[in-house]
């Protein structure tokens, strides 16, 4: 079903293969790449650090913010907090910084130039 | 203790299910329709629908069971739940949107040109899928147990029932208005009685979570011991072990209880410890889970990166009409998933105060339905909201199993049984639901969240290096994909199936195989980059093109494609 979706030969090869050779294409990706890799790297370091407060830094887990909420407990509603931030902040780069430039590379292919 | 309400309240969850289903019924035709919807669920829909879907069995009682047993460290699970939406969102949803795959067998075929890689993500997708329904007949199970008091099978054996015929007749369509429906039914049957258990707490003088001298039990309170335990007794207690009356004093030090033992406890005693269950300090300290720092982090592996590799989560970012609304789709579905996670915590939390039995059992799971009436007392209020709980609880089941045996069937109809036509779904939608039925009768003593968390770990050693290579890097092939899900995947899958098995033990080797994910998953990777270029002459000659394809955004493309 969806198989020939998948697998059918591209229409028409030769137009965009000459869009991925554009060093406009080539910023694009690289924008993309420089936000993608560098924030999930982030992230994953941040995790890891509540693993390693945990394991190796007991006592500042748990002391106490206010009542029964200690540090360890505010530590992992931030994380929710921060993965939600990503995520929002990817969307606000994907729609300023790769949306425009990737419709401004569509316009000139239509009009025909040689991207 | 039977709930009156309980039973109407779930046979109503199920029965608008069904309706539901069959009012999308009369719009599914095709197999396309049954498949995507037609890419014409909006956006909001969409997203309540995905959070629907998402939240199942294990966030719904697991979360709040392991938060009740172990304490803050499980918080991993929920927050793994969350961030592995973001690696999704990140890495794979939407180049893999672009390329107009629709499962994860079109993907291993696109990229990799290879039906062997496509037949053997098939038969991950469908372990991973029977491996995820397991918990949510388990839950469904346990609920009728707890509320009803009926046989554990009962529970399991109506939502495998509802959800197999529903998927079969239905598709798709129908159950994108059905899961929807659910997310809300879902928040509202947590979120209103922790309302009331909160404004109860309050006016009680807010009793401690956590006291140092141990919790104590608010009323008199028989617990039954299923299997052998040992308690650990802090202060000197007097018991009755049924079927004796006559009261026994328990001095401090370890007491076994055998199998089969119901013991009563006087209203104020301190709660025995039980062997294996962190005390009143650890629980509030993080790092004291079973298995220590190594069952940790294979937890943040699985969750974080498997979520991708669940067939039911990816087939839903095709329901988007473009990347845009994609990516808004994904930002209301980690708002609508963080805003859940709130409440079970807070129900494992406030377990400690109210329904401190159940650590003795090791019946965590059930807290979020027997917390209200522990702690409003079996009145109306307290029955009305027990009702609600469950009706909660059924609609979790029965969205996420709809989902997953929605995947589990289009793979076995293209995959499996023939060309994908109407009659090939619906036999395996059937198919699909009777393996994981029977499963879930033989894992009943594991915790919901567990079995979850072995299927997290078998998709992130096996799918999430497929694709994140595979759409990251060109020099991925078929020969190094195929290897590398191999072993990472296989050795995670034989983990779980001796866990399944039954294997308990203690040591490393247990805590190698209860959680794989830590070894397994950078195992898959280092086998498919290594391979990889060991055969590196195999890498597709259209690779740039298939590379484009998912990279390029929609605006660059070709109108035709």
């Amino acid at each position: 079903m969806s198989t020939e979706v998948a697998t059918g030969a591209p229409p028409d090869p030769t137009s965009y293969v000459a869009v991925q050779g554009s060093p406009e294409f080539a910023a694009l990706r690289k924008t993309l790449r420089g936000f993608i890799f560098p924030m999930a790297a982030a992230f994953f370091a941040w995790y890891a650090l509540y693993v390693i407060l945990s394991a190796y830094a007991r006592g500042f887990m748990g002391a106490k913010v206010v009542g029964n909420i200690n540090v360890a407990l505010v530590f992992g509603i931030l994380q929710f907090v921060t993965t939600f931030l990503i995520a929002w902040l990817y969307a606000r780069f994907a729609s300023r910084r790769l949306d425009p430039v990737a419709d401004a590379i569509r316009t000139r292919m239509e009009r025909g130039e040689q991207a | 203790m039977v709930n009156p309400y309980a039973l109407p309240a779930v046979l109503a969850v199920t029965a608008v299910t069904v309706v539901i289903g069959a009012y999308g019924l009369r719009l599914a035709r095709s197999t396309s329709d049954l498949l995507v919807a037609s890419r014409t669920v909006s956006p909001r829909w969409n997203a309540a629908a995905i959070s629907g879907e998402y939240l199942s069995a294990a966030s719904f009682l697991g979360v709040a069971g392991l938060v009740l047993k172990e304490g803050v460290d499980m918080l991993w699970y929920p927050v793994g739940f969350a961030a592995g939406y973001l690696a999704l969102l990140l890495f794979v949803a939407a180049p893999l949107r672009r390329s107009g795959a629709f499962t994860l067998p079109d993907f291993c075929e696109l990229r990799l040109g290879s039906t062997r890689m496509r037949k053997l993500s098939a038969v991950f997708v469908i372990f991973i899928g029977w491996l995820y329904l397991v918990p949510q007949f388990q839950g469904a199970g346990l609920t009728l147990q707890t509320v009803m008091g009926w046989p554990y099978y009962v529970g399991s054996l109506l939502v495998a029932a509802v959800v197999t015929g529903n998927v079969a007749l239905g598709g798709m369509r129908s159950i994108t208005f059905v899961q929807a429906f659910q997310y809300w039914l879902k928040l509202t049957a947590l979120a209103v009685p922790v309302i009331f258990l909160l404004l109860h707490w309050q006016a009680q003088g807010r009793p401690e979570v956590t006291p140092p001298t141990g919790n104590t039990f608010l009323a008199t309170t028989t617990v039954h011991f299923d299997a052998p335990a040992v308690l650990t007794v802090t202060t000197p207690t007097t018991v009755t072990v049924a079927p004796s009356s006559t009261p026994r004093l328990l001095q401090p030090g370890k007491h076994t209880f055998a199998a089969g033992s119901d013991v009563t406890f006087p209203a104020g005693a301190t709660v025995p410890q039980v062997s294996g269950t962190p005390d009143a300090t650890g629980w509030l300290h993080p790092g004291t889970v079973p298995g220590g720092l190594f069952a940790t982090y294979s937890l943040i592996f699985a969750t974080f990166l498997g979520t991708m590799g669940l067939p039911h989560v990816l087939v839903r970012f095709y329901t988007n009409p473009d990347g845009a609304a994609a990516r808004r789709t994904t930002l209301v579905v980690l708002g609508l998933v963080g805003l859940f996670y709130l409440f079970p915590t807070l129900y494992g939390v406030l377990g400690r105060v109210y329904a401190p039995a159940l650590m003795l059992t090791g019946d965590t799971d059930a807290v979020v339905l027997v917390l209200p009436g522990l702690a409003l007392g079996h009145g109306l209020a307290g029955q009305l909201l027990g009702a609600l709980v469950a009706a909660g609880g059924f609609a979790a089941f029965l969205s996420s199993s709809s989902g997953l045996l929605t995947s589990v069937a289009g793979v076995f109809s293209t995959d499996v049984l023939g060309r994908g036509s109407v009659v090939d779904f619906r036999r395996g939608a059937l198919i699909g639901g009777l393996v994981p039925f029977i499963l879930s009768l033989t894992v009943a003593a594991l915790d919901v969240s567990m079995v979850v968390g072995l299927a997290f770990a078998v998709a992130a050693s096996s799918f999430c290096p497929l694709l994140v290579l595979g759409i990251w890097w060109r020099g991925l092939t078929d020969v190094g994909a195929m290897a590398g899900i191999l072993v990472g995947g296989g050795g995670a899958a034989v983990a779980v199936l001796l866990t399944f098995l039954g294997y308990t033990g203690d040591g490393l080797l247990a805590t190698l195989l209860h959680y794989p994910g830590a070894w397994t998953v950078p195992l898959a990777f280092t086998v498919m980059v290594g391979v990889s270029l060991a055969t590196r002459r195999r890498v597709p000659s259209t690779v740039g093109l298939t590379m484009l394809r998912l990279h390029a955004p929609e605006a660059l493309r070709p109108r035709a494609l």
